[in-house]
C-alpha cells in the first residue's frame, strides 16, 4: 500500500534536513510503492514447495512401497538428502561462530529439504529393517544429530529447531505449551524427561551466548528449555496427587528465577513464559482447598481472578521499571 | 476513532518506518531519535511479548470473574444472561476509556477486554433469542450474525480495529448465507466490499490502522467473490449448509457449473493480474493463495496425475517459479524489474525467519514414539520421521 503519511513525512524530514535527498528519494519511492519488494513471497513460495515435496514423497512411499521395494526406497530417498545436502555443503559460507548470511533465498529451503527427507529416510529404513529393533526411538538421535551438526555448519536456526524437538521427541516429550498444561497429565518418567532436556538446554543457551559459540543459537535454546522446564515442573504441580507441594514449590523458584534473570537480561520473551507458569502453579494452590467440596464454589474463581489482579500489576510494574532502566 | 488516536496512530506508523530504516543500516540512530523528536508518539507500546502477556493475564481475571458469576447464577437461565450482558457491556466501557488514554491503549489490555466483551454480548444474545425467547436455532444463529455486524462494526468504526473491520466483513457475509439466492448476494456483496474498501487502501484520510481495516475488507470481499464463484463450493452446497443448519441442497444447473468453473479458473488469475499492474502484495498474495485453492478444485475433478505426482510435481514447479522470479529479479538492472525486487528492502526478515522456523519445527517436529511397554511395531513400512506421515 501506499502509505500517505510516512510519503507526508519524508517530504517534512526532507524539508528540515534530517533525511539527505538521496535517503528521502529511496524511502519516498518504496513508501509511495514505486519499488515493491517480492522477498516475503518467494520466501512463502519456497516454503510451501518444501512443504509439497516431502507430502508427496511421503504418498509416494506409502502408496507404492511394494511395487517399488524398500531398498528402492530407502536408497532414492537417501540419494534425494544427499543432494539437496551436498548442494547446500557447495554453496554454504565458511564456517564462523558468529552469524553467517545465508548465501542465497533458496538456501535455506534446501537444507530444510534435505534435512526431512533423510530424517524421512532414516526412520523408513528403521521401520523396514529394524535395525534397532526393540531400541528403534534411538533413530531420533540420530536425526537429531544430522540436525545438530547441519545446524551449527550451516548456521541454521531451523536446523536447530527440529534437533531440539527430535531430540525431545526421542525422550517422548513434545516441545509446546499445551500438552502440560491442557492434556490427560504426563508421566513421571516423561516429565523428568522435560525437566532434563529443559536444563540441558538451557544450559547451552547460556554457554553459547557466555562463550560467543553461535551466540544467537540462545533465541532456539533458551525458549525450547523454558517450555520444556516449566512445563515439567507445572505438570508436576497438576498432576503429581502425592507430590504437588514439592512441584509447587519448585514451579515458583523456578519460575522466579526465571522472572529475575529475564528482567536482569531484558528478555521480556523469558519473563512472559515464566509468569503464566507461577501464575497456573498458584492457581493450583487456590483451589486445593475447595477440591473436596460437595459443590461447586465461586470463590476460588474469584480469588484467582484476585491473584490475577496482582499479576497484572506486577507486570506492569516490571514492564515500567525495564523501560526506565 | 477519535482525532487523537488517529494522530498518535500517525506518529507510530512514521517510527516504526524510520526503525525499518535504521535496522536497514539507511539511518544512524541519531537520525531515528529525530524522526522520533519530530514525529512524537505519546502512545506506550510494549513489545509483542509484553501485550500477550498483559493480555492475556486480563483474560484469566475476566473469565476467572465471569466463571465465579456462572457458578453462582447457572440455575437462572435471565441471571447468567444479564451477567454476560453485564460483563459484556462492562468489558467494551472499559476499552473505550483504555483506547482514549496513550498510557493504555497499546498494552494489551484494551484488546483483550474489547474482544471478550463482544464475545460474552454475543454469547447473551444467543443465549436470549434461543433459551428464553425460544426462539430456535436459526433464529438465534440470524440474531447472533445481524448483533456481529453491529458490534464488530461499532468496534471497527470506533477504535479503528483492523481485526473488528474483518469480524464485521464475516457477520454480513454470514448473514447473507441466510438469506434466498445467498450465493449471489455473496458476490454482490463481496464486490460491494471490494469497490469501497479498494480506493481507500493508500487513501491520506484514514488512519494507519483504517487502511489495515480496508485491506482485509477487501481480502474478505475476495475471498466471498471466490467461494460463492468455486465449482467445489457450489457443488458441495458450501454456502447452503453454511446457511441453514439442516441444509437442503438445491439441483446445480449446467449453466450455472460452467460459470462456477469460468469463475474458478478464471478469478485468481485477475486478481494475481490486478496486484501486479497496480503492485500491491496484498492482491499477489491473495491472488497465489486462491490459484491454489483453483488447483486443488481441479485435481478434484480431473485426476491428472496420482496424488504424490501432484504434490511432488505442484511443489517443485512452485519452488522453481519462485527461484525463477528471484533469479529474474536478482539480474536485473539495479536489481529490479517493474518496480519489483528480491531485496528485503526495510521489511523486518528476522520476524519472517522466526515464524518461518516456528512453522517449520511445528509442522515438521517427529511423532513421540509409542510407550515402550507397547513394543516395537513396524507397522508394515509406516512412514513418520521428520514429521513426514502416510496420510495427507
Amino acid at each position: 500500500m501506499v502509505n500517505p503519511d510516512v510519503v507526508g513525512a519524508i517530504a517534512r524530514l526532507r524539508a528540515e534536513g534530517v533525511l539527505s535527498s538521496v535517503q528521502a528519494a529511496r524511502f519516498e519511492r518504496v513508501a509511495r510503492r514505486g519499488l515493491v519488494s517480492l522477498r516475503f513471497e518467494i520466501r512463502a513460495l519456497l516454503y510451501a514447495g518444501v512443504l509439497l515435496v516431502t507430502a508427496g514423497v511421503g504418498s509416494l512411499i506409502a502408496r507404492h512401497q511394494q511395487e517399488i521395494g524398500p531398498v528402492a526406497i530407502a536408497l532414492g530417498v537417501g540419494l534425494a538428502a544427499l543432494g539437496c545436502l551436498a548442494w547446500v555443503g557447495r554453496r554454504a559460507a565458511p564456517f564462523s561462530w558468529g552469524p553467517v548470511p545465508s548465501p542465497g533465498v533458496a538456501f535455506d529451503y534446501v537444507l530444510l529439504l534435505g534435512l526431512l527427507l533423510a530424517a524421512a529416510d532414516l526412520a523408513y529404513v528403521e521401520a523396514q529393517f529394524a535395525i534397532l529393533g526393540p531400541r528403534w526411538p534411538r533413530h531420533l538421535v540420530v536425526v537429531a544429530a544430522l540436525d545438530l551438526l547441519a545446524a551449527y555448519t550451516w548456521d541454521s536456526r531451523t536446523a536447530l529447531g527440529l534437533a531440539l524437538t527430535s531430540l525431545a521427541a526421542w525422550r517422548g516429550v513434545v516441545v509446546g505449551l499445551a500438552p502440560a498444561l491442557l492434556g490427560p497429565g504426563i508421566a513421571a518418567d516423561l516429565r523428568a524427561n522435560a525437566i532434563a532436556l529443559g536444563a540441558l538446554s538451557l544450559a547451552v543457551a547460556v554457554a553459547s551466548a557466555r562463550l560467543g559459540r553461535k551466540p544467537h543459537f540462545e533465541s532456539v535454546y533458551a525458549p525450547a528449555g523454558l517450555l520444556l522446564l516449566l512445563g515439567g515442573l507445572l505438570g508436576g504441580t497438576l498432576y503429581d496427587a502425592q507430590a504437588w507441594t514439592l512441584w509447587l514449590l519448585a514451579t515458583l523458584i523456578v519460575a522466579g528465577l526465571v522472572m529475575v534473570v529475564a528482567v536482569r537480561l531484558r528478555r521480556s520473551l523469558y519473563f512472559a513464559l515464566g509468569v503464566p507458569a507461577a501464575y497456573v502453579a498458584l492457581v493450583r494452590l487456590l483451589f486445593e482447598p475447595f477440591r473436596y467440596g460437595s459443590h461447586a464454589d465461586s470463590l476460588p474463581l474469584l480469588l484467582s481472578a484476585g491473584l490475577g489482579a496482582g499479576v497484572l500489576a506486577l507486570i506492569l510494574a516490571v514492564h515500567r521499571r525495564v523501560r526506565e532502566e | 476513532m477519535r482525532p487523537a488516536a488517529i494522530a498518535w496512530d500517525r506518529a507510530a506508523t512514521v517510527q516504526a518506518a524510520a526503525r525499518r530504516w535504521r535496522d536497514a543500516g539507511a539511518i544512524d540512530d541519531a537520525t531515528l531519535a529525530r524522526i522520533r523528536q519530530t514525529f512524537p508518539d505519546p502512545c506506550l507500546t510494549p513489545t509483542p511479548a509484553w501485550r500477550v502477556l498483559t493480555a492475556g493475564m486480563v483474560a484469566a481475571i475476566v473469565l476467572c470473574v465471569f466463571a465465579a458469576l456462572l457458578v453462582s447464577f447457572w440455575r437462572s437461565a435471565g441471571l447468567l444472561q444479564a451477567a454476560l450482558f453485564l460483563v459484556g457491556a462492562a468489558c467494551l466501557v472499559i476499552t473505550d476509556r483504555l483506547a482514549g488514554s496513550p498510557r493504555w491503549a497499546r498494552r494489551g489490555v484494551a484488546g483483550a477486554l474489547s474482544v471478550l466483551g463482544v464475545g460474552f454480548l454475543l454469547l447473551g444474545v444467543a443465549l436470549l433469542v434461543g433459551e428464553s425467547l425460544r426462539l430456535g436455532e436459526d433464529a438465534a444463529v440470524d440474531a447472533v450474525a445481524v448483533t456481529a455486524l453491529l458490534l464488530c462494526g461499532l468496534a471497527a468504526w470506533r477504535w479503528g480495529s483492523p481485526l473488528f473491520t474483518g469480524l464485521a466483513g464475516v457477520a454480513l457475509l454470514v448473514g447473507l448465507a441466510r438469506l434466498p439466492s445467498a450465493r449471489a448476494l455473496w458476490i454482490a456483496a463481496g464486490a460491494g466490499l471490494v469497490a469501497a474498501a479498494a480506493p481507500r487502501l493508500d487513501s491520506g484520510r484514514l488512519a494507519p490502522s483504517q487502511r489495515r481495516g480496508a485491506a482485509v475488507l477487501t481480502a474478505v470481499g475476495l475471498g466471498a467473490i471466490y467461494v460463492a464463484t468455486d465449482l467445489h463450493a457450489l457443488d458441495a452446497g458450501l454456502l447452503e449448509r453454511l446457511g441453514h443448519l439442516a441444509p437442503t441442497r438445491p439441483a446445480v444447473g449446467g449453466s450455472q457449473r460452467l460459470a462456477a468453473a469460468l469463475g474458478t479458473a478464471l478469478i485468481p488469475p485477475a486478481i494475481l493480474a490486478w496486484g501486479l499492474v497496480s503492485r500491491r502484495t496484498l492482491l499477489l498474495d491473495i491472488g497465489i493463495v486462491l490459484l491454489a485453492l483453483s488447483a486443488v478444485t481441479l485435481r478434484h475433478y480431473v485426476a491428472l496425475a496420482p496424488a504424490w505426482v501432484m504434490l511432488t510435481g505442484g511443489g517443485a514447479l512452485l519452488a522453481g517459479a519462485a527461484l525463477l522470479v528471484e533469479r529474474a529479479l536478482r539480474r536485473a538492472p539495479a536489481g529490479e524489474r517493474a518496480g519489483f525486487t528480491a531485496e528485503p528492502l526495510f521489511s523486518d526478515e528476522r520476524r519472517q525467519q522466526t515464524l518461518e522456523m516456528a512453522g517449520a519445527v511445528t509442522t515438521f517436529a517427529p511423532r513421540t514414539p509409542a510407550p515402550p511397554d507397547e513394543g516395537f511395531a513396524g507397522g508394515g513400512g509406516r512412514f513418520g520421521g521428520g514429521g513426514a506421515q502416510e496420510r495427507f
